[in-house]
């Protein structure tokens, strides 16, 4: 009798045990082949080289057959020799002589032979004999066991939503969970009950133990797979756990909560701790028939009385060229509506559908599809999110330094727009400015601004035909930071002064642009006619859609009138997103596309190019009509979109949704007056505006301030915060959150197996359909995890051997014979 | 003695003396005009005139049409737009070139009928003697559409009874666009220059200077769509201002409100 122990790799960092258990108390005899511990020669495959774990189960079985023990247990077990012969001379001397031996036994056959036969025999004849050295020296496999009845199993069921679904043989996804291990005779139950004791744990709420699986409704609205197997792992914490067992559909949501730590960053913990997890995919990978809408996309905050786009993503399977509507509501009144044609199963439809801002506050956008005969999910044919529909004035500063139509036709354009304010600045003559839509007598009295807190006041510039000298280094660098820290927009005008031909090459502003301008300046006492088209980047842009459907817009694109340039507009930047492509009318250069209209992320920011120096052709061609409104609605647009996402001083994060009693993450980021983060400030939330709750400064981040809040009730919820720093007080805008039952079970519904797999590798563990669910009690034995012996089983005797054997003399008589030596 | 019958009078005696006045300073002095537009002043043959092409900068745009009566400068057609061109367009962009920011177009400017798709690239135009202003159903047309689009427009070198014709060719064109009187709080008066005063009066006659306006949508927020210089003769003063034939005082108040009309259209 002896007694063995194994700690695991290095990576399980929990690996501490161990029993030690003498063989003979087993209930069940174990397979013990060998009691002898060698440390002669320790030959470990790696963990996962071998593929064969993963392979169907018919070739398990034939693998098993040929290799007499399964899969996992060569990938999970080491090689070792039981003859007691110290290992290196062994490794040096065997091969030696077995190839002594055949060379030599051939030797005598001279000149009857060839080479080439004699290799050959001689080859037969070296595997033969090393076959049979190999098996002298007694091949044994050594695999860590689990001890019988000290070691606990967890098994963790996943009881949300989504296991209600009917995917596969009729079978709901919790019925086919409960049939495996609902009760003590199940079949997993009773296979793991063999060897070990068994807890079991749900993954609703923050996870749990549960003794009645049977009572499990289903109904959590979340999924949260890791926090779960992490809460099972800190019950059992102080027993021999040789794993956990996690049945679910993978439909894990918990990355769709605000606040919660990413999968990579949960995957991460779950691994450290060092417990193999058992994952059974429960459910069918595709569903049979289901439509989706598998994507709602639009602006988090808008300005009202414009338009935005809702673009959705719509997917099916089994409905294949049908024609279906897709509808938009705001706030249950239909605003949308859209026809789209399904494409081929599992392939995706995207529109996008202009709907006007016509109400200011949280606007609860829907979009849904009709539900369809025979769908198996109909929960997920419909999205909602929230929208903020902001009524503010934003101000743009528009520096031009020179009279010019582009000013006059730019601000018609956008003056019946109530929420911009061109703010105007325009260089008259030297020294001599005109202001128009300021604020009061004393906003820019003293032209440009000097000073960073009266420039961030704006949300965004407009840059006309005014060169880079017009500018003090100091501002140059205040416009730069006014992008990459206020995280402002600026959009740089083409003109006779604008960009490389305006001396703006080497200033802080060049980095800023999205357009290369070290090109040399342009003669600009001519134009180039350009014809304008839009890219495929363009046509879906807010700023570009000059009509109601995507043909429509392309179609006017197509027609607008030709426009000139006086810039030699450079190369885009890497990252730079071209809108608007020119083709010069000049046949020598009509190759060359040139960037008109382009926009880069630059810091917190955007920077953009326009560089035309005549878009008021758009409004005053000929062959414009009247009642065209394609120059307005452009304009509006771009300064829109100049102005969206720009942040405030005082900006509070927020999910969307949160469910009924979960906490919501509250966030604000506080700047000063020039937007440098602050800390040290005081800051409060209210919901509803019911009682302030302070938010604590997140010593990680500068100038962010955290707490959660839990709601009464359900319903659109308003959070203000408000801060003081310094001197100011700054009330933020209003961040909604919608408090409901969560949706998010019925999206992407189909079982998916990739975060099973991914959880099960990283720990050690395997990944089983729900039908070979059965094989997890046999490999589960072999976990290196809890209070384990190793057990070491003969392979000398195994079929793949003899057979081998015999191939190898057969070969050898049957070549002799042909050869006359037999 | 009403208005009306003042200016009938006035008109009497002054048109005649005008007219002949402008014809023979016309015809000797050519220099300091560009090649393009010797040929136009010398024949008076509009297959002569020679328009830029469109290249973004401001160009001085006059309005040709046929003219409604008038008489002849003895050996050639009195054309009446054409009075002051192109003398008064190269001063006047020199002028503007000078004080302000604009970089026009310097060598002359462009003449274009309101029926001219052309006429849509330049939203200022300048329109001379509407007193002999005329429209054809196109004209008409392509008027109502420049307007409603952006376009300002400047009437000038007209006064007494020329005010019935410019009135009625007006009505036709916008009969819901009412002209008004502008006075000096206008924002047209304090564009570059600040007006200090509009006490102007005609070159030739005398006649005190009126400025009327009429408004987009007769919303006096919102921007003037044209200004009329009734009694007045801006052009006049612009082509002679190199000559001291007009007093320089008021040469430099006609180039005050000329800077100011081009500067307001092209920030209103």
């Amino acid at each position: 009798m002896s007694f063995s122990c194994r700690r695991e790799a290095a990576y399980r960092s929990r690996c501490t045990i161990r029993h030690f258990v003498p063989a003979g108390q087993q209930r069940k005899p174990l397979a013990l082949r060998s009691i002898s511990w060698s440390p002669a020669i320790v030959v470990r495959p790696p963990d996962r080289s071998f593929r064969g774990i993963d392979a169907p189960p018919r070739v398990n079985a034939i693998f098993e057959f040929l290799f007499k023990y399964s899969p996992v247990m060569y990938s999970r077990g080491t090689l070792t020799f039981a003859a007691g012969i110290p290992g290196w001379p062994l490794l040096l001397a065997a091969p030696l002589a077995v190839l002594g031996v055949a060379v030599w036994s051939y030797r005598r056959a001279g000149g009857a032979l060839r080479l080439g036969d004699r290799l050959l025999l001689g080859s037969m004849r070296a595997l033969a004999l090393a076959l049979l050295a190999f098996c002298l020296l007694r091949p044994m496999l050594a695999v860590s066991t689990a001890i019988p009845q000290r070691n606990v199993v967890g098994v963790v069921v996943d009881d949300s939503k989504s296991m209600r679904i009917v995917d596969r043989d009729s079978l709901s996804r919790a019925r086919r969970v409960l049939e495996l291990v609902g009760s003590a005779d199940s079949a997993l139950v009773r296979a793991l009950a063999e060897r070990f004791q068994i807890r079991f744990f749900r993954t609703s709420g923050a996870g749990g133990r549960t003794s009645d699986l049977a009572g499990l409704q289903f109904d959590a609205s979340r999924t949260r797979l890791i926090p779960a197997l992490t809460q099972a792992e800190d019950e059992l914490a102080g027993a021999p756990v040789a794993g956990l067992v996690l049945l679910s559909d993978g439909a894990d949501n918990s990355s769709t909560v605000v606040g919660e730590p990413g999968l990579a960053e949960q995957l991460l913990a779950l691994r450290a701790r060092g417990i193999p997890v058992y994952a059974v995919g429960i459910g069918s990978e595709e569903l049979a028939r289901d439509l989706e809408v598998a994507r709602l996309d639009v602006p988090h905050a808008v300005l009202k009385d414009g338009a935005m786009s809702v673009e959705v993503i719509v997917t099916q399977r089994g409905y294949a060229g049908r024609k279906v509507p897709v509808v938009v509501e705001d706030g249950g009144r239909i605003v949308g509506s859209r026809e789209v044609t399904l494409p081929r199963d599992g392939e995706a439809v995207v529109t996008r559908i202009r709907i006007p801002t016509s109400e200011r506050g949280a606007r609860a956008i829907s979009v849904r599809v009709p539900v369809q005969p025979g769908e198996m999910v109909a929960e997920n044919n419909e999205r909602r999110t929230l929208v903020d529909v902001r009524d503010r004035r934003e101000k743009i500063l528009y520096i031009e330094g020179e009279p010019r139509f582009e000013l006059k036709f730019l601000r018609r354009a956008v003056e019946n727009d109530a929420n911009l304010q061109v703010v105007t600045l325009l260089r008259s003559a030297k020294d001599k400015f005109l202001r128009l839509s300021v604020d009061d007598s004393v906003e820019l009295a003293s032209g440009f601004p000097r000073a960073r807190e009266e420039l961030f006041a704006y949300r965004a510039i407009v840059l006309g035909s005014i060169e880079a000298g017009f500018f003090t280094l100091d501002q140059l660098r205040m416009l730069s930071d006014f992008v990459s820290v206020r995280g402002g927009g600026l959009l740089a005008l083409g003109g006779r002064s604008s960009l490389a031909e305006g001396g703006y090459e080497g200033t802080p502003l060049a980095d800023v642009l999205p357009v290369d301008l070290s090109g040399p300046p342009r003669d600009t006492t001519t134009a180039d006619e350009v014809a304008l088209s839009p890219t495929a980047a363009g046509l879906l842009h807010p700023a570009m859609q000059l009509a109601g459907t995507d043909s429509g817009t392309a179609e006017r694109w197509r027609t607008m009138p030709h426009l000139t340039m006086v810039n030699g507009v450079g190369r885009p930047k890497p990252g730079t997103t071209v809108l608007l492509e020119g083709k010069l009318s000049d046949s020598a250069t009509t190759r060359a596309r040139l960037p008109v209209f382009s926009f880069e992320r630059f810091g917190r920011g955007k920077s953009a190019v326009f560089a035309v120096q005549d878009s008021w052709l758009w409004q005053m061609a000929e062959e414009v009509p009247i009642e065209d409104l394609s120059h307005e609605t452009f304009w509006k647009q771009v300064l829109r979109w100049l102005v969206s996402d720009v942040p405030d001083r005082l900006e509070v994060i927020a999910p969307d949704e949160s469910g009924p009693g979960e906490g919501i993450v509250v966030r604000a980021a506080v700047s000063d007056a020039a937007y440098l983060r602050a800390n040290g400030a005081s800051v409060q939330v209210t919901v509803n505006g019911g009682s302030p709750i302070p938010l604590e400064w997140a010593a990680d981040r500068d100038g962010e301030y955290r707490t959660t809040v839990v709601p009464d009730g359900e319903g659109v919820q308003e959070l203000r915060v408000r801060t003081v720093i310094g001197r100011d007080t700054l009330v933020s805008e209003p961040a909604y959150v919608r408090v409901a039952s969560p949706m998010a079970e019925f999206f992407g519904a189909a079982m998916r197996p990739g975060l099973l797999r991914q959880v099960a590798e990283e720990t050690g563990g395997r990944y089983y359909d729900a039908g070979d669910a059965m094989r997890l009690a046999k490999d589960i034995v072999y976990s290196a995890s809890g209070a384990t012996v190793v057990e070491r089983h003969d392979l000398w005797d195994m079929p793949a051997i003899f057979l081998v054997l015999l191939a190898a003399l057969a070969t050898e008589w049957w070549w002799r014979r042909r050869r006359g030596l037999a | 003695m009403g208005r009306s019958v003042r200016r009938l009078l006035m008109l009497l005696i002054a048109v005649p003396t005008l007219a002949d006045a402008q014809g023979g300073r016309r015809r000797g002095r050519m220099s300091g005009i560009p090649s393009d537009w010797q040929g136009y002043v010398q024949s008076g043959d509009l297959n002569d005139i020679t328009n830029p092409p469109y290249d973004g900068r401001f160009t001085f745009l006059r309005i040709r049409f046929e003219p409604d009566g008038g008489g002849g400068f003895g050996f050639r057609v009195d054309r009446k737009w054409d009075h002051d061109t192109p003398r008064a367009e190269l001063h006047f962009m020199k002028i503007l070139s000078e004080l302000t920011t604009i970089r026009p177009f310097m060598n002359g400017g462009t003449i274009l009928p309101f029926d001219s798709a052309e006429l849509f690239r330049y939203p200022i135009a300048y329109v001379s003697e509407p007193g002999f202003w005329s429209m054809s159903d196109k004209e008409r047309t392509g008027l109502q559409a420049y307007v409603a689009k952006g376009g300002f427009l400047i009437f000038d070198d007209f006064g007494g009874e020329h005010w019935y014709n410019f009135e009625r060719r007006w009505q036709e064109a916008f009969p819901a666009l009412k002209i008004v009187p502008l006075d000096l709080s206008n924002p047209i008066f304090d564009a570059f220059f600040r007006i200090e005063s509009l006490d102007f009066s005609h070159p030739y006659f005398g006649m005190k200077s009126e400025f009327y306006g009429a408004y987009e949508d007769n919303d006096p927020k919102k921007r003037l769509v044209m200004i009329a210089n009734f009694n007045n003769d801006i052009g006049d003063y612009m082509e002679f201002s190199d000559e001291g034939w007009l007093p320089i005082s008021l040469t430099n108040e006609a180039y005050k409100l000329a800077v100011n009309y081009v500067v307001y259209a092209m920030t209103h």
